[in-house]
């Protein structure tokens, strides 16, 4: 198998999913809980793939590191952000450097981006409160031309998920549930 | 590298690559198979499908029937390097581990029976078993279950399942209220029996296919009670059907074997679990297992007439208790036997006094074998008490109704006229009660 994917199954998958869309519908969920601090322990709902449900069962903390308060006990919400997308940006690299007959070696993609906390902080100031911008390097090694790599570049980040989200505007709805518990 | 013949599947072929597209210009579509090249059985009773559907003559000699193909591993060229690298190599033989023509033939044979698209064939029912219940569940994950499984799939849920930090809830299969509360957000499949052993229930599987689909969950049915020609269990909704297919599909109690059949879809997803756990059947099994095949529809109808026959006998009989067998209208089930099952099977489940009373039985019968198992053209009889529920106290065997006197009864397809002569003899030689309790 190329980089290990079944092209054969991707393929079909793809057709089926034409034929089927609702096969294409996949239903994500996180839940968080605070735990200590700024610490808190995520896990993984399980999702839907189509119709059917998957199990998930992962869980991993989220800290900040001491000089904001925190811990250190684990990535921050911002590298789980960054490598998110990165992840995201990987598969629709390989997926489609596999579909295209691109045999790779290795891939990295390393995400740098800087964030003024003047905006968390609420200090006065013309910071955004996000990422102004995401810097990234996509370092190959590949029997591709710099062309192919270049146009599947461009295809797999007008294809990420991840990267489309963070590069168009998304609806963030939410609402608060308030428990009583006694103290 | 020169272009070497398809050694395989002919319609299966790589998809095209996507050329400066995106993944939508991928070609390739799933189809039904593999299948040997040659004549494809159109619809066809069970019959012909059971004599003909997967049977390839050899195309060198002409000779008529499937050869056997004992080998381990093909001669290889580019065609095969290419299924390998595009990810379809369960289309064309590489090594026998991953497919073979004789495994090839029998599983067309199975999935035309089944009414499925796929077929594997595996060294066991359990080998069967654990490759698809694997295939469709992952970490964490959840499995509503029977109460009434067969030995060797409780123990699959009860010790291997824990260790891959996954559970499952054993549910009384005919109690949908408390099926549909044991799914969990983390339930990904559903495992229940066609037919249940020894009590025979017949179990509504359209009924639980729906609270599957309403769930989002697999069904998966282990239908070795209920081979085709009885019942096709993927039309009654069960996403997979597996067999240990020792019992009724071979027919002759000579060989181990299991199978899976069900959508191409899932049945890709179990092939790789074959390839992992091992589970692959020998070549010359797969003849054994596809010439048994040949006789399904025959045998099943003479295990039925047969079976009937005796077990209305018994009925009448007076030192028979109670007689559980599907079509008679005594039958707890027998509506959904009726609605369910196209043919009646050999299973007849009897109670006589006590143990001591059936083990004096089955000790006085000449034509049954005693012995475990079921489905072979050979009566098999087996008390539960001292084999498949012996471990069981007699309390916990009366909870699931296997109370004393408990006879389990295959019955083959000898003349039902010269059963019901044993039968009778063998009856009349049950000592009475008063005698034993002083004995």
């Amino acid at each position: 198998m190329r980089n290990s994917l079944p092209t054969a199954a991707l393929s079909e998958f793809v057709n089926e999913v034409a034929a089927a869309p609702e096969q294409a519908v996949m239903d994500y969920g996180v839940c968080l809980d605070w735990e200590s601090g700024t610490r808190s322990c995520a896990t993984a709902k399980p999702m839907r793939v189509g119709p059917h449900r998957v199990s998930r069962s992962f869980t991993w903390k989220v800290d900040e590191p001491r000089q904001l308060m925190g811990l250190n006990h684990g990535p921050n919400p911002q590298e789980l952000l960054l490598s998110g997308l990165g992840a995201c940006m990987m598969v629709a690299f390989v997926a489609g450097a596999t579909a295209e007959g691109i045999q790779l070696e290795s891939v990295r993609i390393d995400l740098d981006a800087t964030l003024d906390l003047r905006g968390f902080l609420g200090i006065g100031s013309n910071a955004p409160v996000g990422f102004p911008e995401i810097r990234y390097v996509l370092h190959v090694t590949s029997d591709a031309t710099p062309e192919q790599l270049a146009s599947l570049h461009a295809r797999a980040i007008a294809h990420s998920p991840n990267a489309q989200t963070i590069l168009n505007p998304v609806a963030l709805t939410g609402e608060i549930v308030q428990s009583h518990d006694e103290c | 590298m020169p272009q070497t013949p398809i050694r395989g599947d002919a319609a299966s072929d790589a998809p095209q690559h996507t050329r400066g597209g995106w993944l939508n210009r991928l070609d390739r579509k799933r189809h039904v198979g593999p299948f040997l090249p040659g004549h494809r059985l159109d619809v066809a009773g069970p019959s012909t499908t059971a004599v003909h559907a997967g049977t390839h003559d050899d195309p060198r000699t002409g000779a008529v029937g499937t050869p056997i193909y004992q080998a381990s591993t093909f001669l290889l060229g580019a065609d095969q390097y290419g299924s390998i690298e595009e990810g379809f190599a369960r289309d064309r033989f590489i090594y026998s581990r991953y497919g073979n023509p004789s495994q090839w033939a029998v599983q067309e044979k199975l999935a035309a029976l089944e009414g499925a698209e796929s077929a594997i064939v595996f060294s066991s029912g359990m080998a069967a078993i654990t490759a698809t219940v694997m295939a469709l569940v992952d970490r964490g994950a959840h499995v509503v279950a029977s109460a009434d499984l067969y030995g060797g799939t409780w123990n699959l849920f009860n010790q291997e399942f824990p260790t891959f930090g996954m559970s499952a809830s054993l549910v009384d299969p005919q109690d949908f209220s408390a099926i549909e509360a044991a799914i969990r957000p983390e339930t990904q499949l559903m495992y229940f029996e066609a037919i249940t052993n020894p009590l025979l229930k017949i179990i509504d599987i359209p009924r639980l296919a729906g609270i599957a689909r309403r769930h989002g969950v697999r069904l998966v049915i282990d239908a070795t009670f209920a081979p085709p020609v009885a019942m096709r269990a993927l039309e009654q909704g069960a996403d997979v059907v597996v067999h240990s297919a020792s019992k009724y599909l071979n027919g002759h109690s000579d060989l181990i074997a299991g199978v899976a059949a069900g959508p191409r879809k899932l049945i890709d997803m179990i092939w790789p679990r074959l390839l992992n756990y091992g589970g692959s059947l020998d070549p010359h099994a797969c003849f054994l297992l596809e010439r048994g095949l040949k006789t399904l529809a025959i045998r099943m109808r003479t295990h039925e007439e047969s079976a009937h026959a005796l077990a209305r006998h018994l009925e009448s009989h007076p030192k028979v208790r109670r007689v559980f067998y599907p079509l008679l209208d005594s039958h707890p089930d027998r509506e959904v036997a009726r609605r369910l099952l196209k043919n009646g099977t050999g299973n007849v489940t009897f109670f006589v006094e006590s143990d001591q009373a059936a083990q004096q039985l089955v000790n006085a019968l000449r034509i049954p074998k005693q012995a475990t198992s079921l489905g072979g053209v050979e009566s098999l009889v087996s008390l539960p008490f001292n084999t498949s529920q012996a471990s069981y106290t007699a309390r916990q065997r009366a909870a699931i109704g296997i109370h004393p006197g408990c006879v389990r009864l295959s019955v083959g397809i000898e003349d039902a006229a010269d059963l019901i002569a044993d039968f009778d003899q063998a009856l009349a030689r049950i000592a009475p009660a008063k005698e034993q309790a002083h004995a």
